[in-house]
């Protein structure tokens, strides 16, 4: 019926199309399995808080078997008052957004300055700060400790051993982050801006920081679980259960002498990761959006 | 007209002051004093009589200590590339339309917000133990059961799984250097007729090479000081097999209490990492591509 | 204020002394020896005392010199499990009502890194006023008699006529002072899982003997993966210990912490517990951490029964009841009997309580351990939840009360009933016990086949010289 022409052309077409949904259904198998394989540990967390220690450690299934809300009920336990997970929890953001806050603010300035401007001792400077990165924290903790215990500040109600610091950029990989994303910005934009008469202030707050937003929302969300995550630090500085972040108020109980209860243990640890897991899917949106705001497009 | 051309060649350094105060003051004596610790015998309770270069010797020439850097030389090179592959692969897939791509982001990065939770610890003890998970799945093919747990050639494997399966870190920031290519480059390349693979080597991967460099080091880095996951679940064992550098210095520092032989265990793995930032700084001009270089 | 604290101070006194009687004998025994005298009396005037718990009567075991203090605050640290810090968090709001001015801050956590984030503050000289310290700490933080104070100074307060004098001499540190004052004792023994051993059809043992024979019968019976016994390491390590001081009649770590062990002797301790492993007494190392390097409780093959022995601290074996299957039933065994005159066991201080050196108010500090171990209400609210009680009058308050749990109470028991020898703190130094430490290398090598016997004497013998004299 067809002529020859156009037949082949339609079977190009379909040659196409069916290329493109072989490649989309491939698409999806590693995207669903690589999934399965990255939420099965939290699918059986979720299940293990409602089991006993016994089935715990002799079942894989992630489905208890006899569930039991005991994990949940103990998680709610509060030591006489002194304490309980959602006080930890406030603890704990109570100077993890603040070290957020100011991890960021330091970091950009301090990315802007090695990244896009040359004076004398940049290069020494940047080695120096790039070495930050490679001595291994626990050899440092000594000698902070002392050094914050000679400023009066062990035990301090405000966090300050973990706060302060954060003022100052002392997270190189975020700076070092910054830098790598902002040398990938063309430097076009803050030619012009200049030549509209934007000071160097002006260029990085409304050109800069909007064409960094990625990055910096990456740092943000890094900065935010690696100090909810961290267990040393507060370990070490805090030392009134009062004060004590969720960290530490998850492992209260784990005492390899007497024995503890698993599930209340990954109750508790279930609770304590949700803010991230919430944090995290309501900050991805940003690398997207992030980027069309910049205008980079074009 | 001076003052002002004094302040233009100087911007920078007013830009970076916050840095060096903090660097001054907080990171400078703690990273001087365990220079200086690294060649005494100081035992924090016990004091420190000599000065002395044993513990740097020891590092080179005590079995448990030599064999803790190479196990560390070996975990770095079986993670890091096996990561970064990893989470570039993943983080191109999800930059394509996906319908759900906010659920899969996130389920990807789940295992880097568990990072040294108890519960991994009991987990992946349980999925690699001689009758756990992974030797229930390989017995339905027929493959013998793995000793993943108690032998030495195995357990630095499942270590090093655990961090590759935490690509969440490296994935994000893949993610959001992908986001900063083009478009228009693509659909360029698109009319030229150019494969997605091809786009993908040609276009994207040189365009995100400084994001690349950043990860590659800090990978590297991170590779290098890995603590947690032989801390929690194998505890070094078994022979050592999972005995890396930083355990080793944290059983020193803080179980121990031998501040001198720690610090110097931690310099031996700064001149390392050292030597590897300054090779890839060194080599990047090869193969890094920067938008803000003159004469691009 | 001050006033009407000591008006109520001076009230109780007199209370006390009225209802003590012959309490006041123990006012001028400030050492520790004079323990024995005040060994009886005691016990038999607490019932009373006890019954009486509204409010000012408990002062019993204090001499009943002076309680004069001054309104402070102190600090009170300690790890342990949420029990623990539950009945202590009571403990110490009760003695705060009942010696009203003093305010206590609490600090408490679980094990992980407490230790090292405890020596940092010794250490910057911001420790505590009360801590809670295990016994080799002593030795490990004290070694200059700097950190913690001699409690012999506190002794006004501080009944320490209450300890064993042979208790309190192992709170002593390297100068000779009182570091610390012994919370509870404890020793290493044996939970059989006996569910199993009846299924094997033989009685679960007590020599050697029996043991080695178990593990064939096991072998024939039930099959390869079962075993009378599981050790670790450090477990390997103490019942090693076990076998040769039974051999020797004497420890192997002596009192003043010279080793008492020569390289010979090591290598045919250490060809001993691989003997075990040869014998299918005990799985091999190889094994333990195939069943996914967990601790025993936590053990599906203990859970199940299939590894049917525990050797375990007399003050743990609930974390073992609580996990263990339905059906199965753990029984507290006996010292083993190696076929010599002594059994070899040891027993030690499980922990202590001291005061720091930095403290400003030592006195009142003195008085919250003295309420914590030797006062009835204070005993009667911290229960056994740090093992059964060192102090004589804790011991009774506790028991008459029936307030010991029955399995510890039975472990304990046996402890004691073997007659244990001294146990070093120098057993459990870092550089011996700990991950990557000797322990681990010397016991898994032998056990790997990395190690002939010969090299594990050697390296072994080599580590304990380093923290011995």
């Amino acid at each position: 019926m067809a002529n020859t022409q156009t037949k082949s052309l339609s079977q190009a077409e379909a040659n196409l199309r069916r290329q493109r949904i072989i490649s989309l259904v491939l698409r999806y198998t590693v995207l669903i399995v690589v999934g399965v394989i990255m939420l099965y540990p939290l699918v059986w967390m979720v299940g293990a808080t409602f089991k006993n220690n016994n089935e715990i450690f002799t079942s894989m299934n992630p489905i208890p078997f006899n569930p039991t809300l005991d994990g949940y009920k103990a998680a709610m336990e509060n030591y006489g008052g002194a304490i309980n997970i959602w006080k930890a929890m406030l603890n704990t953001y109570s100077y993890v957004i603040p070290e957020v806050i100011f991890t960021i603010i330091s970091s950009v300035l301090t990315a802007y300055g090695f990244g896009r401007f040359k004076f004398k001792g940049h290069d020494l400077l940047f080695s120096a700060m790039m070495a930050m990165l490679f001595l291994p924290q626990v050899v440092l903790n000594v000698p902070q400790y002392i050094m914050f215990n000679n400023f009066g500040w062990i035990g301090s109600r405000l966090y300050l051993p973990l706060v302060v610091p954060t003022l100052f950029a002392t997270e190189t990989y975020f700076i070092f982050m910054l830098i790598q994303f902002l040398r990938n910005v063309p430097k076009d934009l803050e030619e012009a801006a200049s030549i509209d008469g934007c000071n160097v202030m002006q260029t990085l707050i409304q050109i800069i920081v909007p064409m960094l937003m990625p990055a910096i929302v990456s740092c943000a969300l890094f900065k935010f679980m690696w100090s909810s995550n961290d267990f040393m630090g507060p370990l070490l500085y805090v030392n009134t259960p009062a004060k004590y972040p969720a960290t530490i108020f998850v492992k209260l109980s784990m005492d390899s002498d007497a024995g503890f209860n698993w599930n209340k243990i990954l109750a508790l640890s279930l609770i304590s990761i949700l803010p991230s897991i919430i944090v995290f899917f309501a900050a991805q949106n940003q690398f997207v959006e992030g980027i069309s705001a910049g205008g980079v497009k074009g | 007209m001076k003052k002002n051309k004094f302040l233009k060649e100087n911007m920078g350094f007013l830009f970076i002051i916050p840095w060096l105060i903090g660097f001054l003051v907080f990171k400078a004596y703690p990273f001087a004093s365990s220079l200086f610790y690294s060649f005494t015998d100081f035992h924090l309770f016990k004091g420190m009589s000599t000065f002395t270069l044993q513990n740097y010797l020891d590092v080179f020439q005590k079995p448990l200590e030599l064999k803790a850097l190479v196990v560390t030389f070996k975990y770095a090179f079986m993670t890091v590339p096996l990561k970064l592959v990893a989470a570039l692969f993943i983080a191109y897939i999800l930059n394509f339309k996906i319908k759900g791509v906010n659920f899969f982001r996130t389920a990807y990065y789940i295992p880097s917000i568990l990072g040294g939770s108890v519960a991994i610890a009991v987990l992946w003890r349980a999925l690699f133990k001689d009758d756990g998970l992974i030797n229930g799945l390989l017995a339905i093919f027929h493959i013998p059961a793995v000793h993943f747990m108690s032998d030495p050639n195995w357990a630095l494997f499942i270590i090093c799984l655990l961090r590759v399966w935490q690509f969440g870190s490296a994935m994000v920031i893949f993610l959001a250097a992908l986001k900063g290519v083009s478009v228009d480059l693509y659909e360029a390349a698109s009319i030229d007729g150019a494969g997605k693979w091809r786009q993908f080597f040609s276009i994207t991967v040189p365009l995100i090479t400084p994001v690349i460099f950043y990860n590659l080091i800090t990978q590297l880095v991170q590779a290098f000081q890995e603590f947690n996951g032989p801390f929690i679940i194998t505890a070094g064992g078994p022979r050592n097999a999972t005995t890396l550098m930083s355990l080793l210095i944290y059983n020193n520092a803080f179980k121990n209490y031998k501040m001198g032989k720690a610090s110097a265990q931690a310099w031996v793995l700064f001149v390392i990492l050292m030597a590897f930032t300054a090779l890839s700084f060194w080599s990047q001009k090869h193969w890094v591509y920067y938008a803000d270089e003159d004469g691009r | 204020m001050k006033k009407k604290v000591l008006a109520v101070l001076m009230t109780s006194v007199m209370a006390a002394s009225v209802l003590v009687g012959c309490g006041g004998s123990a006012a001028p025994a400030a050492e520790a020896p004079a323990a024995e005298a005040a060994e009886e009396a005691p016990a038999e005037e607490e019932a009373p005392a006890e019954e009486a718990a509204e409010e000012p009567a408990a002062e019993v075991a204090a001499p009943a010199g002076d309680v004069d203090y001054e309104p402070c605050t102190i600090k009170f640290d300690w790890w342990g499990g949420d029990s623990r810090h539950e009945a202590t968090q009571k403990a110490v709001e009760a003695f705060e009502a009942k010696y009203p001015g003093i305010e206590v801050e609490v600090n408490f956590g679980a094990w992980t890194d407490w230790e090292t984030a405890r020596a940092l503050e010794y250490q910057a000289g911001n420790g505590s006023d009360v801590t809670q310290i295990g016994s080799n700490w002593i030795p490990d933080y004290d070694g200059d008699g700097k950190t913690f104070i001699d409690l012999n100074t506190v002794s006004d307060v501080l009944d320490l006529t209450q300890f064993n004098a042979s208790d309190l001499e192992k709170c002593l540190d390297p100068v000779g002072q009182q570091a610390g004052v012994p919370i509870s004792m404890t020793g290493r023994i044996f939970y059989w899982n006996k569910t199993t051993f009846d299924k094997a059809g033989i009685d679960y043992p007590k020599t050697i003997d029996e043991l080695i024979e178990a593990g064939k019968t096991f072998q024939e019976v039930l099959g390869d993966e079962y075993y009378p016994l599981e050790l670790g390491e450090y477990d390997r390590a103490l019942f090693m210990s076990f076998y040769m001081q039974a051999k020797k009649g004497e420890p192997i770590i002596l009192e003043d912490g010279t080793l008492n062990v020569t390289e010979e002797e090591l290598a045919d301790g250490l060809a001993f517990i691989q003997s075990l492993e040869d014998n299918h007494v005990i799985p091999t190392i190889a094994t333990l951490a195939g069943d996914g390097n967990v601790t025993l409780n936590e053990n599906p093959k203990f859970i199940d029964g299939r590894y049917a022995g525990v050797f375990e601290w007399d003050s743990a074996p609930l974390k073992y009841t609580s996990n263990i299957a339905e059906g199965q039933e753990l029984v507290v065994g006996e010292e083993l009997d190696f076929g010599e005159a002594v059994k070899g066991s040891s027993a030690k201080v499980s922990m202590a309580f001291a005061i720091c050196a930095s403290s400003q108010h030592p006195h009142e500090a003195a008085m919250l351990i003295q309420y914590l171990l030797n006062d009835p209400e204070g005993i009667m609210i911290m229960a056994s939840e740090r093992g059964v009680p060192a102090s004589k009058i804790g011991f009774d308050t506790l028991n008459d009360a029936g307030q010991i749990d029955p399995l510890i109470a039975a472990a304990h028991e046996g402890v004691y009933a073997a007659d244990p020898m001294f146990f070093s703190p120098r057993f459990d130094n870092g550089e011996l016990k700990g991950d990557g430490a000797a322990y681990i290398d010397v016991f898994s090598g032998l056990s790997y086949g990395d190690y002939t016997v010969e090299d594990a004497a050697s390296i072994l013998f080599d580590a304990y010289s380093n923290v011995c004299e």
